[in-house]
């Protein structure tokens, strides 16, 4: 009677003691591939006009957004409503989403997402607008998709500052975030390095416009109203804002010493952060404004450097490359994206890990490639390129993946900044 | 009744279990000795080597020169395109000598450069004249490496690493095999992938073929776990060294993803 339990408990403890000895082999994974989301946005419903227009312009956004893999529309075989829809006929053409959408000509628009796999309705929306701000209705809802996807938000609705080269000079341009309805918000003498105050009111630049070398003014960008901001030293150029808006860096030269200063707002109480015998240029700043990033040749090449927001505890990062230049720092804070020339002298964009200093290159092979500058998600960035023969601003993920070019200047476009999100239009 | 006196507990408490502990220390000391005993002798009559724990992936190193670390780095280019396949595909060979089936070797040196070529054989000549003929050959120049490439002197024409690692052959089969179908989708932010990981345990019987899989550790991401059983179901894995087999077949391979 007392042998049974005690056989049971030897029996078990021999059963353990051989489990535990038997351990599982692991294999690590990674680097998996990135692939698009397969969507159809269907026929747009309703006033045939407007329901073109806002189709057309939706899925051009999400076809540049990388994201998503736009269906051909010759492949639908539904022939369903705004809000029946035939998902098994969905299904077999491959799409995993399915945007409805109907505009009437006044204007409004109806917008439904639909997520076949489940067969049901995950996200809409309805928003009006004059004939003029079609386009916008659609990046609306294009910038509601893509939050709803990655809960980040989407940049369709922001606008890209860039210099546009004209036969007579270089003027300050202002266009959609998708290369539409580029406007010139200064004239065409010689202005450079647009960089937007981060409420995206006004855009602060370099400029020779007053004949007394280079000086950094600022442009209203509703009013274009021009004032000055930095008047000071040798040259002054290269303003960038904190994030806070309060303060902007900008490289000045003060008796054949270029330094990096800081000013207020407004140009007043300007003073001097890095203090280096050496050529010290483009600051960036961090996005918690702890830190910034600039470009210093004091070790015997331009490398990027990182310091304070005071100015102390200057840091080299980079140490590959003879030439790297033009930083900008990620609003995710954990890359920066700067131009280094590579063996073969050509200019590439690379990011550079600031915690690991790790750099990874994002073009090659592809003409001259200068100017990188991030979108406010942290998604994208834009930069200038010559690839295609002029120099015109072209789009990439952050990654390097998805490069499309964005303008079709007649001279050409270089020097990009995106502008902030959430500016009322 | 008088109450029995303190001194009386006592006595028997002290007394009387010191006989009857004797035995069930004994017993239990023979109990420990059985368990032990059996756990170190008892697996050498089962059949079956023990497992790896961490499995190291090899890779062939590229052919190319080593990049100057002091400049700055170039995409990675892929392979060239391999020759059209002129009949089935050879068995590979293996990179080490088969590991005697009771005590299997751990991970081993992947070679960092490969045996030198061998000649080819006279059908395989008169197979290539033939495709080349038909204008099936691949150019010369589709042949060559990118000439920026880098990699190792002695490197495989169409290797993959920049630099050597120690490797196992069969898991470097599978991690590659999975690999192949690992594509999560573009609408998870970036920023969530940097943190996503998860666990699928895959159960695989002798001939390679999938007898379960589980989705262990969960990563909180519906459209990343759905990608990964996906890539699982998707691949068709090598049959497992009769060495692993039984292991692979009963306590499963756990494979651990990471974007």
């Amino acid at each position: 009677m007392k042998r049974g339990p005690l056989r049971a408990l030897v029996f078990a403890l021999l059963l353990s003691s051989s489990a535990a000895l038997a351990e599982r082999p692991v294999i690590d994974l990674s680097g998996a591939r990135v692939q698009a989301y397969p969507i159809a946005v269907a026929k747009g419903l309703g006033d045939p006009q407007a329901a073109s227009t806002v189709q057309t312009v939706l899925s051009q956004d999400f076809e540049h957004s990388g994201l998503f893999k736009l269906l051909d529309p010759a492949s639908f075989l539904a022939k369903d409503g705004l809000t029946k829809i035939d998902y098994p006929a969905w299904s077999s053409v491959g799409a995993q989403g399915l945007v409805k959408l109907s505009c009437t000509a006044a204007v409004t628009c109806e917008f439904h997402l639909y997520d076949i796999g489940s067969a049901r309705e995950i996200l809409h929306g309805t928003y009006s607008a004059t004939p003029a701000g079609l386009r916008q209705v659609a990046h609306r809802f294009g910038d509601d998709v893509i939050h709803y996807f990655t809960q980040e938000p989407g940049v369709l609705q922001t606008r890209i500052a860039y210099v546009r080269s004209t036969e007579v000079g270089k003027q300050i341009v202002v266009a959609d975030a998708d290369g539409y309805g580029p406007q010139a918000i200064t004239g065409a003498s010689i202005n450079l390095l647009p960089a937007w105050t981060p409420d995206g009111t006004a855009i602060a630049f370099t400029t020779l416009r007053d004949g007394s070398g280079a000086h950094i003014y600022s442009v209203e960008v509703t009013s274009q109203r021009v004032r000055p901001l930095v008047l000071t030293g040798d040259f002054s150029s290269g303003p960038v804002y904190s994030p806070d808006g309060l303060k902007f860096t900008y490289s000045s030269g003060v008796d054949d010493n270029t330094d990096i200063y800081l000013a207020q707002a407004d140009g007043s109480a300007s003073r001097r952060l890095t203090d280096s015998r050496a050529i010290d240029v483009s600051a960036t700043w961090s996005p918690d404004a702890r830190r910034i990033a600039f470009i210093s040749d004091r070790a015997g090449t331009p490398q990027v450097y990182t310091m304070l927001a005071d100015g102390t505890q200057v840091k080299r990062l980079t140490f590959q490359g003879n030439y790297n230049q033009e930083p900008a720092w990620s609003p995710k804070g954990d890359l920066i994206a700067f131009s280094g020339r590579d063996e073969k002298r050509s200019f590439d964009i690379y990011t550079v890990n600031v915690e690991t200093g790790k750099i990874a290159r994002l073009t090659q092979n592809a003409g001259t490639n200068e100017k990188p500058a991030w979108s406010p998600n942290g998604r994208y960035i834009v930069y200038s390129s010559s690839r295609s023969g002029k120099r015109q601003l072209w789009v990439m993920n952050s990654d390097g993946t998805n490069q499309r070019q964005l303008t079709a200047e007649k001279v050409g476009a270089s020097d990009p900044a995106w502008g902030p999100l959430g500016v009322a239009r | 009744m008088s109450e029995p006196s303190p001194s009386h507990y006592g006595s028997a408490l002290l007394a009387e279990p010191r006989v009857a502990l004797t035995p069930g220390v004994l017993m239990a000391v023979l109990l420990h000795a059985l368990v032990f005993g059996g756990a170190l002798i008892l697996p050498r009559y089962f059949d079956r080597a023990p497992p790896l724990r961490k499995p190291i992936i090899a890779r062939l190193v590229a052919l190319g020169k080593p990049r100057d670390p002091r400049l700055l780095p170039r995409a990675p280019s892929a392979p060239p395109p391999a020759p059209p396949s002129r009949s089935a595909p050879a068995p590979v060979a293996p990179l080490a000598p088969p590991a005697p089936s009771s005590r299997p070797s751990l991970a081993y040196k992947a070679p960092a450069a490969p045996a030198k070529p061998r000649a080819p054989t006279r059908s395989e000549l008169m197979q290539r004249a033939l495709a080349q003929v038909k204008g099936h050959a691949p150019s010369d120049s589709r042949d060559k490496p990118d000439p920026d490439r880098a990699g190792e002197a002695t490197g495989s024409p169409s290797g993959t690493a920049e630099s050597a690692e120690a490797g196992e052959k069969y898991y470097t089969e599978v991690h590659d095999a999975i690999q192949a179908n690992y594509v999560v989708p573009s609408v998870i932010s970036e920023r969530e992938r940097l943190y996503l990981s998860a666990t699928v345990v895959a159960w695989i019987k002798a001939d390679g073929s999938l007898l379960r899989h589980e989705l262990q550790k969960k990563s909180g991401n519906h459209f990343f776990d759905e990608a990964l059983e996906l890539a699982v179901q998707r691949t068709r894995l090598p049959p497992p060294p009769p060495e692993l087999a039984r292991s692979l077949r009963d306590e499963g391979l756990a494979l651990s993803f990471r974007p």
